[in-house]
């Protein structure tokens, strides 16, 4: 099991943070461009799945898998979208997303008045303990 | 918990607001922390009536510091001081290696600069409470490494 990266978007589609563990393959392109054209494809498929499900919608969109990967989509209720990549065995990412927010986002942004909403999160701090928590998650070792 | 966080981000804003108003020169800014310092100090002196309430008197002037150290700070950043040093000569120097204001914000040197503001509320707080037990003091503070902190208690004697 493997986390190959995370990103981090706030409600208006800004680009928060990108934080990489393994990925062997990189696109091609700046984070910026890739970030957008990330966006826009959580945008559709957002919109696709609530407008093609058959019954009342609840949670949304969660993930998509290809043969070599799996896309984690966790959303919160103010807009803040956590999306990580994960090999096709990983389980509890949806879990871990949300420690993420609760422990992480929360505690050392939200919390942290050196940060400013819709800005890219430049906190150090922030940035180890996010570190610490995804190196000491089950589906980061195993 | 909420009521925790409803602290914490009300004491950001009184900052920032604080902070806010007179931008600019050293001399605003130190305006500026003098108001601050003055919130904390009627908060401190007005909580510390609240939080006495049921103990008995102090004996000397150590036993205040302690009960400062102990149950003054528990009330208000749900942990005790980490260190209390003295001079005996009324210096008392209360540190405390995770002060709960600066947690969130670093620990390593980054937004240092930022560090001063968020601990004047606090020195005004010491000094309110203190004042009410009956101990006219200055306090000051300082941070080399954040979340660590030391707030520097100088008795004036009448």
């Amino acid at each position: 099991m493997t986390i190959h990266n995370l990103y981090m978007f706030d409600r208006h589609g800004v680009l928060m943070y990108y934080g990489e563990w393994n990925r062997k393959r990189q696109s091609g392109m700046t984070i910026e461009e890739e970030a957008k054209l990330m966006y826009g494809m959580l945008y559709s498929i957002r919109n696709f799945v609530n407008k093609m499900s058959p019954v009342d919608v609840r949670e949304g969109f969660q993930c998509y898998r290809t043969s070599k990967y799996v896309l984690n989509y966790f959303e919160t209720p103010s807009g803040v979208k956590f999306v990580m990549n994960t090999d096709l065995h990983s389980q509890g990412v949806r879990e871990l997303l949300q420690q993420i927010n609760s422990q992480i986002y929360i505690e050392y942004c939200v919390k942290n008045p050196a940060y400013r909403s819709g800005e890219t999160i430049q906190c150090e701090l922030f940035k180890t303990k996010l570190d610490e928590l995804v190196k000491q998650s089950p589906i980061f070792k195993g | 918990m909420a009521d925790d966080a409803l602290f914490d981000f009300l004491h950001m804003e009184i900052v920032s607001q604080v902070t806010k108003s007179d931008p600019g020169s050293l001399q605003d800014g130190d305006e500026a922390m003098s108001k601050l310092e003055q919130i904390g100090y009627s908060t401190g002196y007005r909580f510390i009536e609240r939080l006495t309430k049921d103990l008995s008197r102090f004996k000397d002037e150590l036993e205040v510091m302690k009960a400062i150290c102990k149950d003054f700070w528990s009330a208000v950043f749900k942990k005790q001081v980490d260190n209390l040093r003295t001079n005996h000569q009324g210096v008392y120097v209360l540190q405390d290696n995770k002060f709960r204001f600066l947690a969130s914000i670093s620990n390593s040197r980054q937004y240092l600069e930022l560090a001063p503001k968020y601990l004047v509320f606090t020195c005004g707080l010491l000094r309110g409470a203190l004042a009410s037990l009956g101990l006219t003091c200055i306090v000051t503070a300082e941070v080399t490494t954040m979340p660590a902190c030391k707030f520097q208690v100088h008795l004036q004697r009448a």
